[in-house]
């Protein structure tokens, strides 16, 4: 075999691709690997993963087999199931999110039960005011909906807005649970909308 | 990507954050080399694990100055190829002896579980083969020099040697591997392995 060919051999024998049972393993051999219960909310019962690094998605399917093929799709991990639902870690893992979607969901986490905000609101929170559409594709890229209660963000002419977990029906359901009815969102998201939102008005000096 | 500075730098800060970044920049390569030391998907993916379960270990006990200033790349390959050494250390059977270091990297692993057909063409080459059964001193500088493509001084890092040492192991390596591709040196292989 010429020179040449052996080393164009040899250089092409390096395409080769892990099988992904190598990561699986690896993870859960130092222990930084993915477990998932049910957990009850306003929505009814819901699938929750943690590790280490904290809680790391909620999902709503309709049984664990697809919740463990969703999560896989997303994450590239195989969560595996736990016997039952420890007491969650305050932390969450938001490896998955670029840092402008984790200030935004971060930015949600402080929002009260019974409050909400508007998208505005958080777009002008962190810092980037005119970033509003974006604060809305972070909020539906929220791995861990109803633990960061992105439900409490709607629009500021009083829609409700998309929601993670299932829907704007979802999305008033939970609020309702949280005390804030369908009624009232309009009004309650009039408070919060932030200055630049709505028409410019002249600055009087 | 994100690049072996900021990964280090990364996991200086956070270990656990950022492990998995860690093990899926580099899973392939160290994988690709186990696999080609190895010969076998089954080892190449058990030393792949041990490996990283190690690495994982180490950079746990260090401290954070000690993780920025590791370079990821010689150091993950070099607990790859020290693991892979002590897992190959069983009985081997030798079917031909060409000179003393052939003969020996020649021999061929007794205990080799078959394989998926789908899977085979990755490992049943004539090539596959032969660069599998060099002494693993061969092997190893041929499978970082010329099938991972590190360059001859990050090639002597992993091994611990001199650039020198590296330049000639390759050089013997692909000269032995010239040897058990000719067709009359199969012939003979074949011969050999049916009359054992």
């Amino acid at each position: 075999m010429h020179n040449r060919q052996l080393l164009d051999e040899l250089r092409a024998l390096g395409n080769v691709h892990t099988p992904a049972r190598v990561l699986e393993a690896i993870l859960s051999e130092v222990e930084l690997s993915d477990r998932y219960a049910s957990l009850e909310t306003a929505l009814g019962p819901v699938f929750v993963a943690w590790n280490r690094q904290g809680v790391s998605a909620v999902m709503k399917t309709a049984t664990p087999e697809e919740f463990e093929n969703r999560f896989r799709e997303r994450f590239r991990r195989s969560p595996r199931r736990a016997p039952e639902l420890p007491r969650l870690p305050e932390l969450f893992d938001l490896r998955s999110v670029t840092e402008f979607e984790r200030a935004v969901l971060l930015k949600a986490l402080e929002i009260p039960r019974g409050e909400i905000r508007t998208y505005g609101w958080i777009a002008a929170e962190i810092g980037h005011p005119a970033a509003v559409r974006a604060v809305g594709s972070a909020l539906r890229k929220n791995p861990v909906p109803v633990l960061i209660p992105c439900h409490r963000v709607v629009r500021s002419d009083g829609h409700v807005g998309e929601y993670a977990l299932g829907g704007s029906d979802a999305k008033r359901r939970i609020l309702a649970a949280e005390g804030i009815q369908s009624a009232d969102i309009q009004r309650l998201a009039q408070r919060w909308r932030p200055p630049h939102d709505g028409p410019l008005r002249a600055k009087v000096v | 990507m994100i690049d072996e500075q900021s990964l280090s730098a990364h996991l200086a800060v956070d270990l656990d954050r950022h492990f998995e970044q860690l093990v899926r920049t580099y899973q392939d390569r160290l994988y690709g080399f186990a696999l080609r030391l190895t010969g076998c998907r089954q080892d190449a993916e058990e030393s792949t694990q041990d490996a990283f379960v190690r690495a994982y270990r180490a950079l746990a006990g260090y401290d954070a100055e000690r993780r920025r200033a590791l370079r990821l790349r010689p150091w993950l390959y070099q607990i790859t190829l020290n693991v892979v050494r002590n897992r190959v250390r069983r009985p081997t059977h030798i079917t031909v002896s060409v000179d003393g270091a052939l003969g020996d990297g020649l021999a061929a692993r007794a205990d080799e579980q078959p394989e998926p057909v789908a899977l085979q063409a990755e490992t049943h080459s004539q090539l596959a083969i032969a660069l599998a059964r060099l002494p693993t001193r061969y092997g190893a500088a041929v499978v970082l020099r010329h099938v991972q493509g590190l360059s001859y001084a990050e090639a002597a890092a992993v091994l611990d040697q001199p650039v020198g040492t590296t330049k000639s192991d390759v050089h013997r390596g692909l000269r032995l591997l010239r040897v058990a591709l000719q067709p009359e040196f199969r012939q003979n292989q074949l011969l050999e392995v049916g009359n054992s």
